[in-house]
């Protein structure tokens, strides 16, 4: 049976650099509860990453993320100065020097994906969703987090894939597919929001209006998320659902105000975050070494 | 150090047992901490706050609503077990509908001698407050009277209210010692100090409290103090959320809790020599629950102040998950914290808190505080 869930692990790294080039050489592991990044920064540029699926040993899939970014680069573990681990399981990254939370990474990150005008940051995680306020350096001023359930979050996504037979990249797109905006699934819980979903399929909705309504509740959740925090301009968002442009062209429109465009991966806004603190870590480690 | 407390804290029914045995009295489990607790101790009753377990359990269900707060359900769970059966008392003063219903619902499943339900001034801040209250301490003492058999007197209030206001000073000693740039205790310290002077006999407590103080001052930890930190909110006795905190490089200097400061901040007044009178002027103005703290919120500038004269490095606002007067308070509350640049963090607290999920929330929160310098 075919997973409709399963999105596409990847690695990338920068063929027009060399990092020998390069001075300051340091890596962010985001070991998240559904996905894992490892990121590669050169002098405070991106040079590598990858994104993979987080099994069920935290270190392994630290490991393995951070293995196949390197992949193919010549670069080895000892050749990376400082390493921070973040995410779920920041402190289960074998080789790290320091644990911080994703949600100072995901404001640094966003900060560096997207530019020192972002003040709200929306990361929509795997299994969890966060609210960043950040001034300009991209520090954390405030946050809220969903504690209630996963409804929010890319795990319920996944699910709603699975029962509908679309593969997860085109859910987004496809929920657009209606002619008008069916009210959205009323349940906050992914579990019973399946089962309302059966129900309507039943009634002889399409999917499309199936998933309309599911994209829907899952902006307007999110949206009671932001208001916790406030909302203020430049609005970003990161994380897996940032991809999903049915949640994010709904969410939008409740808010009255348009996230910011992105031309990085946002699922690597954490780890990215994560090898950036780790460059003025090691700057300043480097410097106090005198060197 | 603080062993004793904890172990009071830990074995707070054998305690209660020992005292029964030992000394032949009453004990009476009291909810809230607005019960006047004086006119007990003179009788030579013990008073001892009933508290949950922190574990999760099954029985309360078809006697409370389960969206009453998760600490009422908890305590009329230890009543359904049997933790507290050797209790032959039970006492309650109001304060919250929440609590009430596991004072009602314990007097009518768990057959005991005495049960007092005390009605108490809801608005401590009108002038009409401490006439009532008066009377009903006035009722509440003659109900004692003939529940016990022992005639209460003027003196021997004055005795019980001296053991306690001694208890308070000593309590409030300890913690100006937390404003020290390196407190000599932590906040897990702290609250077990003050959770265990709930659960035993006050006189025995002060001297722990005299022990202790007299070693104190010069006491090294060996912890690193970290941020600084004040916690409030509505009942808190979850010693485990506490350490946790503390072991992320934070210390708690200093709270607004019932099961902390509220109980034991201000002390009997001199009064013009009717002891009730005193009394109950000292449960009009002792630091408020939110439940009584209404429409002036004095509790408000209380926090503020404590928050500046411990200075704290932020604030952890928690509470019980669905207390509807500290839901009330807490916007008030960040608002005002926020205002005088105190960051907070608000958790909402079950019978057992997600230590995992919470860990993540105040480990951010000490980064957004913190000094350390990831930036440039």
């Amino acid at each position: 049976m075919a997973e409709f869930w399963r999105w596409k692990e990847y690695n990338w790294h920068d063929e027009n650099k060399d990092w020998r080039d390069g001075e300051l050489i340091t890596a962010g592991v985001d070991v998240g509860s559904v996905s894992s990044q490892a990121v590669i920064v050169v002098d405070g540029e991106l040079y590598a990453y990858s994104n993979m699926r987080t099994g069920s040993s935290s270190p392994e899939s630290a490991n393995n993320s951070f293995n196949w970014a390197i992949e193919g680069t010549g670069l080895t573990l000892d050749d990376v100065g400082f390493v921070i681990g973040t995410g779920y399981g920041r402190v289960n990254v074998p080789f790290s020097h320091k644990a911080i939370t994703e949600i100072a990474c995901h404001a640094r990150g966003a900060n560096a994906m997207y530019g020192p005008s972002v003040r709200t940051v929306l990361d929509m995680g795997g299994q969890d969703c966060k609210v960043i306020r950040c001034d300009e350096k991209g520090k954390v001023t405030a946050f809220a987090m969903n504690d209630k359930c996963a409804a929010g979050t890319g795990r319920g996504m996944e699910v709603f894939a699975d029962l509908l037979a679309i593969p997860i990249g085109e859910v987004g797109e496809l929920s657009l597919d209606v002619e008008e905006e069916p009210p959205p699934v009323s349940s906050t819980c992914v579990v019973f929001a399946k089962s309302e979903a059966t129900g309507l399929l039943r009634e002889g909705w399409s999917k499309s209006k199936v998933l309309a309504a599911y994209c829907s509740a899952m902006a307007h959740r999110v949206v009671t998320l932001l208001e916790q925090v406030g909302v203020e301009e430049d609005f970003a968002i990161t994380g897996g659902i940032a991809k999903n442009s049915g949640v994010v062209t709904r969410l939008e429109k409740e808010l009255g105000i348009k996230a910011l465009p992105f031309d990085t991966d946002t699922q690597i806004a954490g780890a990215l975050g994560a090898a950036l603190f780790a460059q003025n870590l090691l700057r300043k480690k480097l410097a106090k070494a005198g060197k | 150090m603080f062993d004793k407390f904890r172990d009071w804290e830990q074995n707070r029914h054998d305690y209660a047992k020992d005292w029964q045995k030992h000394n032949g009295g009453k004990v009476i489990g009291y909810f809230c901490t607005y019960v006047p607790e004086e006119i007990l101790y003179a009788a030579g009753v013990l008073p001892v706050r009933i508290l949950g377990s922190h574990e999760p359990q099954d029985v309360t269900e078809p006697h409370i609503f389960g969206m009453f707060c998760p600490f009422c359900r908890d305590c009329l769970a230890q009543g359904l077990k049997g933790r507290y059966d050797y209790l032959d008392g039970l006492t309650i003063a109001q304060s919250c509908l929440h609590i009430r219903q596991t004072f009602t619902s314990w007097e009518k499943h768990i057959p005991l001698e005495f049960t007092y339900y005390m009605p108490h001034p809801m608005k401590v801040q009108s002038p009409r407050a401490l006439p009532y209250l008066v009377s009903e301490i006035e009722i509440f003492k003659k109900a004692v009277e003939e529940w016990t058999g022992v005639t209460i007197t003027d003196e021997m209030i004055k005795k019980a209210a001296e053991v306690y206001d001694e208890n308070r000073r000593l309590m409030r000693e300890v913690y100006e010692l937390r404003k020290a740039e390196n407190p000599p205790l932590s906040g897990e310290e702290a609250m077990e100090m003050v959770i265990s002077s709930q659960l035993v006999d006050k006189a025995e407590h002060n001297e722990e409290l005299k022990r202790v103080l007299a070693e104190l001052p010069n006491r090294d930890t060996g912890r690193e103090t970290g941020a600084r930190l004040m916690i409030l909110g509505s009942e808190d006795d979850d010693i485990k959320f506490i350490n946790m905190v503390e072991s992320c490089g934070a210390t708690f200097v200093t709270d607004d809790h019932c099961t902390g400061t509220r109980y034991f901040w201000n002390t009997t007044p001199e009064g013009n020599g009717d002891m009730l009178e005193s009394i109950a002027q000292r449960y009009i103005d002792r630091p408020r629950c939110p439940s009584k703290d209404w429409e002036d919120r004095s509790r408000l500038d209380h926090i503020l102040k404590m928050a500046k004269d411990w200075d704290v490095a932020g604030a952890i606002v928690i509470q019980q998950k669905f207390c509807d007067p500290h839901e009330a308070d807490t916007p008030t509350i960040r608002k005002a914290l926020n205002d005088i640049d105190v960051k907070n963090l608000f958790l909402e607290f079950d019978v057992t808190v997600p230590l995992g999920q919470f860990r993540i929330r105040v480990e951010a929160f000490l980064e957004m505080i913190g000094d350390e310098d990831l930036f440039d």
